[in-house]
């Protein structure tokens, strides 16, 4: 019984997360437009509701009710599965994300994530690798050049940033003297990890960027040369999977980017509850990855392989070992 | 190489990423500024400027009679043969136009008319809508051309508007033309 009564908790807080995960890409859509909008100027979507902020839900309703087409040539167990796999990973990165110092309620103490790991950055990094599957199968299920193309790109991408993404929080590792996020957060007390870690953030960062396949990164789906990339066969409601999961994937690399390197729910006015400042910071990180994606062009495939390996690699190396020299 | 050269000579603008931060800063810029889209047809309506030749209109002295005297000079010089005129004499034996017709789908709208026009009477307007479901339609008669809008007095400005809903899909302006719109160029932006 007591186990049973320990579990409610866990089980109305993944609840929450899958709620709130679900909903998280249609105002985030709306931002995107809205930011692609105004920086040519145009207003973005203004008709549906009060300056278009209905608009997500309409085209929600029209992307579940268009036809789901499965090509004739295409493997179809596998294509009804990629878009699965590519979206378990983000919601699974979210078990080990935490929000907030624990708070008291009911008499008890609720930690204010579903489960803070000791080893929850190395959890984030192994699982987020696993999103690359989706992208994947869903290439070579689709039987389309155009899709394989693209997952061929996205596999040689994400195993050339996984390698500089992982060196570069070592040092943040390194300084906190655990992997459990709660004590990376706690031990950035005073002074921002991005003030220590200036190459980490920025290697962080870039190589994020790349993981996320956002621009200038998203060779992947690169919509000049590759039609859409490994979802070019995907329509209705499995292509809105692949695009939920990119959202969340955006959502998962600010949360990260705010907890390793900006102090998490720390350092914030005290008028201000702890987690609202932690979602204000991320939500100016999305702010600053849709930014970028309306400001920089693609990076050729050779530039792409160039900076991750000839720029981002040595530069992560570096600063674990500038690290490892001044802590001694 | 050349090109080697010059990238080495600025080797710490490359290092600080000084062009990425540029064009972020330029983006920003932009994200910042004023939209430019005119919210057509309900809500805004560009009014084109006192030159602008659209729709035709016929223009009428004091006691309210056409000023054209069915010389047939425009319909002579229309490149596009789209000018009917057909002349009689009116109680007082003034020569006017019995049919006066204009088929505005094959107008150009190179103004000739109006340049050829000895009575000041035909004109070319402000109005751009001519959109229509039946080609019928677009064939304008006299008391068509008498009622058109004429030139846009102070035009180049964008004014409030609705949309008009009755005998086909306008957009009608609300502001009296009278005053001041807004000055759509001025959110253009131009870097220096
Ligand atoms: S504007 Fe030109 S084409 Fe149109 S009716 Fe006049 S002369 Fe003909
Ligand atoms: S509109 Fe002018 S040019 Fe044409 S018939 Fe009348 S008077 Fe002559």
């Amino acid at each position: 019984m007591e186990n049973v009564l320990s579990l409610v908790p866990v089980l109305i807080k993944m609840a929450i997360v899958v709620g709130v995960l679900l909903l998280l890409p249609l105002p985030l859509t709306w931002l995107e437009r809205k930011i692609a909008a105004h920086i040519q100027q145009r207003p973005g979507p203004m008709r549906v509701g009060w300056h278009g902020l209905l608009q997500p839900l309409a085209d929600a309703i029209k992307l579940l009710t268009k036809e789901d087409h499965i090509p004739a040539e295409a493997d179809r167990m596998l294509f009804s599965i990629a878009p699965v796999v590519a979206l378990v990973p983000p919601f699974l990165v979210f078990v080990a994300i935490p929000i907030g110092d624990p708070i008291q309620m009911f008499g008890t103490e609720i930690a204010l994530s579903i489960s803070d790991l000791n080893v929850g950055l190395l959890f984030i990094l192994a699982v987020s690798g696993i999103g690359v599957f989706g992208t994947i199968l869903a290439g070579w299920a689709s039987n389309s050049k155009y899709a394989v193309l693209g997952s061929l790109r996205s596999i040689a991408q994400m195993i050339s940033y996984e390698i500089p993404m992982g060196f570069s929080v070592i040092g943040v590792v390194m300084l906190a003297g655990s992997m459990q996020l709660s004590q990376i957060v706690s031990s950035q007390q005073g002074l921002w990890n991005v003030v220590v870690q200036p190459i980490g953030f920025f290697v962080f960062f870039v190589s994020g960027l790349a993981e996320a396949q956002r621009i200038p990164f998203d060779l992947p789906e690169a919509e000049g040369d590759l039609g859409a990339g490994y979802h070019t066969e995907y329509s209705g409601i499995r292509f809105s999977l692949f695009m939920l999961a990119e959202y969340l994937v955006v959502v998962v690399l600010a949360f990260l980017n705010v907890l390793l390197f900006f102090g998490g729910w720390l350092g914030g006015p005290a008028f201000l509850p702890a987690t609202i400042w932690l979602l204000l910071k991320v939500g100016f990180f999305i702010w600053v990855f849709m930014w970028l994606r309306f400001t920089f062009p693609r990076y050729r495939y050779d530039q792409l392989m160039a900076i991750g390996w000839k720029l981002l690699l040595p530069l992560s190396l570096l600063n674990i070992l500038v690290s490892g020299f001044v802590m001694l | 190489m050349a090109r080697t050269g010059v990238k080495r000579s600025n080797w710490i603008g490359r290092v600080l990423l000084v062009d990425l931060l540029a064009g972020l800063r330029l983006t920003l810029g932009y994200m910042v500024s004023k939209t430019v889209t005119h919210h057509y047809p309900d809500y805004e309506k560009w009014v084109p400027y006192q030159r602008h030749r659209g729709h035709h209109f016929i223009k009428t002295n004091e006691e309210g009679e056409v000023n054209c005297v069915a010389c047939e000079l425009c319909s002579k010089i229309c490149p596009c043969d789209c000018i009917t005129v057909i002349p009689f004499e009116n109680e007082k034996g003034d020569r006017r136009p019995k049919v006066f017709d204009i088929n505005l789908a094959r107008c150009l709208y190179c103004g000739l008319c109006e340049d050829a026009c000895p009575a000041d009477a035909i004109k070319l307007g402000q109005e751009y809508e001519v959109a229509t479901h039946h080609r019928g339609t677009l064939v304008v008669h006299l008391e068509d051309l008498v009622k058109a809008p004429g030139k846009a007095g102070n035009g180049g400005v964008v004014r409030p508007a609705t949309l008009d809903r009755n005998g086909g899909l306008r957009s009608v302006t609300r502001t009296r033309p009278k005053d001041a719109g807004l000055d759509w160029w001025s959110r253009i932006r131009r870097e220096r």
